[in-house]
């Protein structure tokens, strides 16, 4: 008898799950994706999976900030006619991977930007290509992304670019020959950027002195800063975010060691110049964002974001507005709101010129561009000739 | 017709529900004798962990991967419960929070072995390993009339839900045999219990071991459908959500971290049109039921008035006695 209960339950909580799920099924099935009339805009759904809730929100805000007003930009020109469907992924894979699924069977989306991290579109990546629907991350930095699929692209540039880009200029520079490296292992932007610093230290010819550890919310450094400073390097390679990243130099600063740092991309932040202030003189980093460059399109950019959203744009929210353009221009090529074509036309985007500089897709969906390699010198980032 | 009914965002959903159930009941078990573990991510991430890198570097069948990673976390909880079970109520808990810990901080660091924090991609999927042994033998899902993400979704799906329905059908017995009553007394009094003459040490050794197994179990059916796991999926966030499946749902009766993990999987994805506010009602609906009623949300008093409720409306719901639960 008992068993006839379990029965009864687990037939009423699947039927239960069944009718939440046909609610939404039928709208999505009762929808077809708009297709370009005769000469009016090509209208189309993109999906967008960001981090806007939790400790990393701010990443989604940015992205979402630079993503609308990239979308009131373009569909003003009316050449497209782009409607946003905005979906949180709060950082975690799970929810990304659901947060995708929506978009791609309930919203019927052309296309998805997003997901913020690495580690959720190692997720969302893989179910994106099968299910056939173009998806483009716009921040998502470690190596092997668009080789996930020929549906997988990005416009954000993988370390892989940007750390060989600094230390080459730094190198040349600075004539470095002897490196020490320090970095977090247990975060992994950071310890995917340690694994570029080494293979590229590598692939140069430096003489690796030694490499150093740390944690995240390590405080104290000078066991380590110690050890460096007693084999005296030519140049300090540190793959940090900068909240660690800046104390690590106002402590290597104080103790003396004065050789320039260069460091990845979560070391590129004002919050380092802020929280280190004068210590932080001598930080390399290649970013594909710089805000004061002067070009009349960087500077209308940081000009309206600044009268939208009141404050300055960061390079999350560069690219993202980037990336809508680059999909605006696909579309506008492609002619219509489907799938395949868009996938087709975004391979093809070439020479895009866009607020981070000239952007082509090499052939596996990866970002051909020069990264802007900056200093900072006296409290401010500057171009690093 | 069945086409248009299956949407893989509505099976995705379900399969993590039906995976959280799976290690909310894990947390149960466990604190059906009293004890509060907060270990559970870290046998989950064990589980995990051993299914992924056994499929991949081996090729062994997802089947055996599974269950090869429930049994290490099986064996791993035995092993850790056997010293810790002498500590009791928040030194217990500390002790298996600081133990998840451990596990986590050797995921990140056995690089050669996990990749580190970079985590581990490329796991084999369970539904997409389905398809292609079933096309293997010249099945094809567009006889149902289905498209291939579908028929995986709805794979995934049945096998899960026909997974959890075994487990809770095997807990539920168990709760009522020997095992059950002995553990329902270790938790009202331990030393009643053992002048009783019931072996504490054993019974507890397995609800933690259970529980592991469970943990475990859920970690790698968790690889297995993601096909992607990083050090940082098995933090203490991880157990901690876990833990409030079933103080939301109830910890007395079963039904209650099965509520709680449907309920509040669902919650999030039900209430994404407010998009960035979401989280707050998440939070507001937790607080206010804590207060309302702390016990959680199902407990026997309610189950009971469920079931009188239902017999006077002259419903025959059989006979069994009410106190089974």
């Amino acid at each position: 008898m008992k068993m006839k209960k379990l029965f009864q339950f687990s037939v009423l909580s699947s039927m239960l799950i069944l009718s939440a799920c046909s609610g939404g099924g039928e709208q999505a099935a009762g929808e077809k994706e708009g297709k370009g009339g005769s000469g009016g805009a090509v209208k189309v759904d993109i999906g967008v999976v960001s981090y806007i809730s939790g400790p990393g929100a701010a990443y989604g805000e940015a992205i979402t900030g630079g993503l609308k007003l990239a979308q009131k930009e373009i569909n003003a020109k009316g050449e497209v006619d782009i409607n946003l469907v905005i979906e949180d992924s709060a950082g975690k894979q799970d929810q990304a991977l659901t947060a995708a699924q929506k978009l791609i069977n309930s919203e019927n989306v052309t296309a998805i930007i997003g997901p913020t991290l690495s580690t959720e579109m190692n997720v969302v990546g893989p179910e994106a290509d099968l299910s056939g629907v173009p998806i483009m991350g716009t921040s998502t930095t470690a190596d092997g992304i668009p080789q996930i699929g020929d549906y997988v692209f990005r416009n954000s540039i993988p370390e892989a670019l940007a750390i060989p880009a600094s230390m080459k200029k730094a190198v040349e520079k600075y004539d470095a020959k002897k490196v020490a490296i320090l970095y977090g292992n247990d975060d992994v932007f950071t310890k995917s950027g340690f694994d570029t610093m080494k293979k590229a230290a590598e692939d140069m010819g430096l003489e690796v002195l030694t490499i150093e550890t740390f944690q995240k919310g390590q405080s104290d450094y000078n066991a380590q800063l110690t050890k460096i400073k007693g084999l005296n390097p030519d140049m300090i390679l540190c793959s940090a975010l900068y909240n660690e990243g800046a104390v690590i130099m106002d402590q290597a600063r104080k103790m003396g060691i004065d050789v320039p740092f260069v460091g990845g991309n979560g070391f590129n932040s004002p919050e380092v110049i802020k929280i280190a202030g004068d210590a932080a003189d001598g930080l390399i980093v290649a970013t594909p964002w710089y805000g004061e460059k002067d070009d009349p399109k960087v500077k209308e950019f940081v000009s309206n974001f600044e009268k939208e959203y009141g404050k300055k744009p960061d390079q999350f929210a560069a690219q993202a507005y980037d990336a809508l353009y680059i999909m605006a221009e696909a579309l506008k090529n492609a002619g219509e709101a489907d799938r395949d074509a868009l996938r087709d036309a975004l391979a093809e985007v070439k020479d895009f010129n866009g607020i981070l500089g000239n952007f082509s897709f090499d052939e596996e969906g990866d970002v051909v561009m020069d990264p802007t390699v900056l200093v900072i010198e006296d409290g401010a980032f500057k171009i690093f000739e | 017709m069945l086409a248009e009914l299956i949407n893989p965002y509505h099976f995705q959903v379900a399969s993590f529900i039906l995976i959280n159930i799976i290690l909310g009941i894990s947390v149960y078990i466990t604190l059906s004798t009293g004890q509060l573990s907060l270990a559970n991510a870290g046998f989950m991430g064990i589980g995990a962990y051993t299914s992924a890198l056994l499929t991949i570097h081996f090729d062994l069948p997802i089947v055996l991967g599974i269950i090869a990673g429930a049994l290490v976390a099986a064996l791993l909880g035995i092993l850790i419960g056997i010293p810790t079970l002498r500590l009791q109520g928040v030194y217990l808990a500390i002790v298996t929070l600081g133990f998840g810990e451990v596990i986590r901080v050797v995921f990140i660091n056995w690089e050669s072995l996990t990749k580190g924090s970079v985590g581990i991609s490329g796991i084999p999927h369970i539904g997409r390993e389905i398809l292609s042994t079933l096309k293997g033998f010249g099945f094809d899902p567009k006889v149902l009339g289905l498209q291939n993400n579908q028929f995986i979704f709805l794979s995934i799906f049945l096998l899960l839900f026909i997974i959890t329905i075994g487990v809770i059908w095997f807990f539920r017995r168990q709760h009522r045999s020997r095992v059950g009553r002995a553990f329902a007394a270790i938790k009202l009094d331990e030393k009643a219990a053992e002048s009783m003459g019931i072996n504490i040490t054993y019974y507890k050794v397995l609800a933690f071991a259970q529980g592991a197994l469970l943990s475990g179990f859920a970690g790698a059916l968790y690889a297995h459908v993601l096909a992607y796991i990083s050090p940082a999926d098995f933090a203490y966030h991880r157990a901690v959500e876990i833990l409030i499946f079933v103080v939301f749902g109830g910890s007395e009766v079963i039904w209650g971290p099965i509520f709680g993990a449907f309920f509040l999987t669902l919650m999030p994805e039900v209430l994404r049109f407010i998009s960035e506010y979401r989280y707050m009602i998440y939070g507001l609906i937790i607080i206010i039921l804590m207060a309302v009623r702390p016990q959680g949300l199902i407990d026997v008093n309610l189950l009971n008035w469920v079931k009188t409720k239902g017999k006077k409306r002259g419903q025959k719901h059989g006979t069994g006695n009410t106190k089974s639960m």
